[in-house]
């Protein structure tokens, strides 16, 4: 019985050792992805050189940061809360865009191709350009403030959300839809009463995760002048006050944790 | 009357000594069980589902910390330091219900596995065994007849295959037991006959003593040399499985072990 | 008598359906009421108002008029910016899937080695993904200078606090029967996430890395707002020239960009998953 196994084994050995032996190509693909890769490193001024001697600098310019300096909450709590609103307003505008072009470009609610297709577009177009352009784009027309924050966020968000609705939409059971339709539900009916209540709690979810995401874009968008905490940071560190810098980027810190908890706790509620 | 006289003369591989296991001040899984293992036999312990069959096997390998008493493996004390626990967890090959083949991984790579514990980290980090691990996982794969499937995944494997290959990572570890909680119970009746017929064929060839907790009675009868019985975290029969009467049955699942203590003072 | 009690239990239902259902109507009016005070006070307080918006319209029309048709001799130009654009992608992503891997083991509470270092790498974690990559490019371009080198290093920090984030996530959430399964055959500690914890995450830590470099490549096209290098840069150049003409390739091109990258990435993530 025993030598049986063995023998049996054997073969399955030789398999492996096959399978396991390393063919010229394997080789060929490695070197390819790492003479790639070099390239790449080469091209944005990665090397080692340059990381070693960059490492302990940047080190000492966090170190600069602390510790931070509190008096200026004085100066930074405005801008802060004006942060969170551009992001809440922002979530809103996203919304109104995104919900409209998201039915028209959901197969379930919308018939026609054409019409899907055109606002499938338009929601590619609005989320492949980023808020920071966006937000240039709304400054140069309506001039600085966080009114050109708000709406950028809208645009970018809004094309965002807008193709998460259409999927949701899309995805929702179509049983109920079926008999809805079975009832002689007219088309509206069946959308309110078999498609809105499916997807909704799947919307209210993803309008709070982009609502995170949207306070942390919020604070950058100061930075081409689109209001909120941007502004002071850039300020700060154009004037060297690492220990202004070190003071927002905590608050900064404080603001999406407390955004996250209050967002899982929302979350949790939901379901 | 042969098999009886053979097991009582067998050196005893496993004892296990007033074993508690209670979870808070509410909850007691284990209620002080007594009970030795003979080298080499087929040992089903019979129960409901919920009478701590799988609690007591989680405490003998030490998956689950007793609160009190003693197991001695061989002369060793397994509820002894936690340093030994590598060691001696080798010694003891699992099977579970629900298989718990690492899905993603081949079946041969799963049945290596096994080998783990025999090597150190560093060895293992690239996942790459020696020759003669691998020789130890084929042949054991073997034994379950599963040796042709050794480089699917393991996921794309039946139910009963996927239980042998784990009785193959089991026996992977050369270990002196095998604990086997509930191995067929998420499996069909012809399947599950399959699976025990192996089981209990490949651990008599190689002399391993096994242990396999079940609910159905059918099967205790059809394999088991010794059955124990447990109910409410006690063993509340010993015996073999003519000796599986009603009454047995009654008081392994019917009856409340503490009722009959009462009634006994 | 029975069909009496039946009855008057049901009329005792009834009436505590409409009891609930007011209850609940009032409590929902209650949360819609707090929800448009705060939207109308937060519209003031930022000075959002549709006539605002009306007002706008025109300048927003008079900007775009301007912008076309886009200078596409400008091409030409841009096409070292698009590579570098995805090399500071590819590499701050390969950085940040590097630095990830360590990370989220000691940041999940079943690999890691004590619950002090699982609550410091998570304050870390969130740290990192707080921080936005165009305020850690704007701090590494003061600390290393201008040039792509930053945007490759604030790229690969917020991605790391993604990426390490989801990552021990998925580790907390994988099956525990597969990883008491190599407990039992007596494997240590690190056997038993090689072997058990490891090959469960991998297909979505590969598929959620993916998607982290299609969101790299798009926030490296606006790194070069700060001075990090990318498209970024050659956008606001031009606009601060007034060139809207060549602002208008730069965008176009950003545009596309990002669509082919959205298409290919999606198109591997389906190949893995």
């Amino acid at each position: 019985m025993a030598i049986d196994y063995q023998s049996r084994a054997q073969s399955v050995l030789d398999e492996l050792a096959q399978r396991q032996t390393w063919r010229f190509r394997h080789i060929v693909y490695i070197a390819l992805a790492a003479a790639f890769l070099v390239w790449c490193a080469d091209g944005v001024d990665l090397r080692p050189a340059e990381v070693t001697r960059a490492i302990p600098i940047i080190a000492d310019y966090f170190g600069r940061m602390a510790p931070p300096k509190w008096g200026f909450v004085e100066t930074i709590w405005q801008p802060a809360v004006e942060t969170l609103y551009v992001a809440l307003w922002g979530n809103v505008l996203a919304t109104f865009v995104g919900l409209p072009l998201g039915l028209l470009a959901a197969s379930t609610v919308t018939r026609s191709g054409v019409l899907r297709n055109g606002a499938m577009a338009v929601l590619n177009v609005l989320r492949s350009i980023s808020e920071l352009i966006w937000a240039i784009l709304f400054v140069a027309a309506v001039g600085l403030g966080p009114f050109p924050g708000a709406l950028a966020l809208g645009m970018n968000y809004g094309g965002i959300l807008g193709r998460l609705y259409a999927e949701a939409i899309e995805n929702v059971d179509k049983g109920p839809i079926e008999a809805m339709e079975a009832t002689g539900a007219s088309r509206l009916q069946v959308i309110l009463f078999a498609v809105f209540p499916q997807a909704l709690p799947q919307f209210v979810t993803y309008n709070l995760y982009w609502f995170e995401v949207g306070v942390r874009s919020a604070t950058v968008l100061g930075m081409v002048g689109a209001g909120g905490i941007g502004f002071e940071l850039i300020t700060a560190i154009r004037l060297f006050e690492w220990r202004e810098v070190g003071l927002i980027l905590l608050f900064i810190l404080g603001m999406v944790t407390i955004i996250d908890f209050a967002s899982t706790f929302i979350r949790s509620r939901l379901y | 009357m042969l098999m009886t006289a053979s097991t009582k003369t067998a050196p005893i591989v496993l004892s296990v000594r007033g074993l508690t296991k209670s979870y808070g001040n509410d909850v007691h899984a284990l209620r002080g069980i007594d009970t030795d293992v003979q080298e080499g036999e087929f040992l089903v312990i019979l129960g409901p589902s919920g009478a701590g069959k799988s609690t007591l096997m989680r405490c003998l390998n030490r998956l689950v910390e007793p609160t009190e008493g003693k197991i001695f493996h061989r002369d060793q004390e397994v509820t002894g330091k936690r340093r030994d626990l590598r060691a001696l967890r080798r010694q003891f090959g699992m099977v579970f219900q629900q298989f718990n083949l690492v899905k993603r991984l081949s079946v041969l790579t799963n049945v290596l596995t096994g080998r783990l514990a025999y090597r150190s980290t560093w060895r293992s980090l690239f996942y790459n065994f020696s020759q003669e691990d691998k020789r130890i996982a084929i042949e054991c794969l073997a034994r379950v007849n599963l040796d042709h499937k050794a480089f699917q995944r393991a996921d794309t494997l039946s139910g009963g295959e996927q239980q042998r290959v784990a009785i193959a990572r089991a026996l992977a570890q050369q270990p002196s037991i095998i604990l086997a909680d509930e191995p067929v119970a998420s499996l069909d009746p012809k399947i599950a006959r399959q699976v025990l017929t192996y089981l209990k064929q490949v651990s008599r060839e190689l002399g391993i003593t096994v242990l396999c907790n079940l609910h159905q009675v059918e099967y205790t009868r059809e394999f088991a040399e010794r059955i124990i019985g447990m109910s409410r975290g006690k063993v509340v029969f010993e015996g073999t499985a003519a000796d599986l009467d009603d009454e047995v049955l009654h008081r392994i699942y019917y009856r409340d072990p503490d009722e009959e203590e009462d009634q006994g003072r | 008598m029975n069909s009496v009690t039946f009855e008057s239990a049901v009329d005792a239902a009834l009436q505590r359906e409409v009891e609930v259902r007011r209850r609940r109507h009032l409590k929902l009016a209650g949360w819609a009421l707090l929800a448009a005070a705060a939207l109308w006070y937060s519209a003031a307080q930022i000075k959002l108002s549709p006539a605002a918006l009306v007002s706008g319209i025109p300048f927003m029309w008079d900007f775009i008029t301007r912008l076309f048709p886009p200078d596409l001799s400008y091409l030409a130009v841009l096409g070292d910016a698009t590579i570098e654009t995805v090399q500071i992608a590819i590499w701050g992503t390969l950085l940040a899937i590097l630095m990830s891997i360590p990370l989220s083991f000691l940041g999940a509470r079943n690999t890691t080695p004590h619950i002090v270092v699982f609550h410091l790498t998570r304050l870390l974690l969130n740290a990192l993904r707080a921080i936005n990559e165009l305020v850690f490019a704007l701090i590494f371009v003061s600390a290393v200078g201008l040039g792509p080198f930053a945007g490759v290093l604030a790229v690969a920090l917020h991605a790391t606090g993604m990426l390490a984030k989801f990552c021990a996530e998925e580790i907390e959430g994988v099956d525990k029967g597969q990883v008491e399964a190599q407990i039992a055959t007596g494997a240590s500690r690190m056997q038993v996430i090689l072997f058990g914890v490891t090959p469960q995450i991998i297909p979505q830590f590969i598929g959620y890395a993916i998607y982290r470099l299609d969101v790299s490549i798009r926030s490296a096209t606006v790194l070069g707002l700060v001075g990090a290098g990318g498209l970024g840069f050659s956008l606001i150049q031009t606009m601060k020239l007034f060139k809207y003409h060549q602002t208008a390739t730069c965008i176009l091109v950003i545009f596309l960009l990002v669509l082919v990258s959205d298409w290919i990435c999606g198109r591997l993530r389906r190949k893995v998953i």
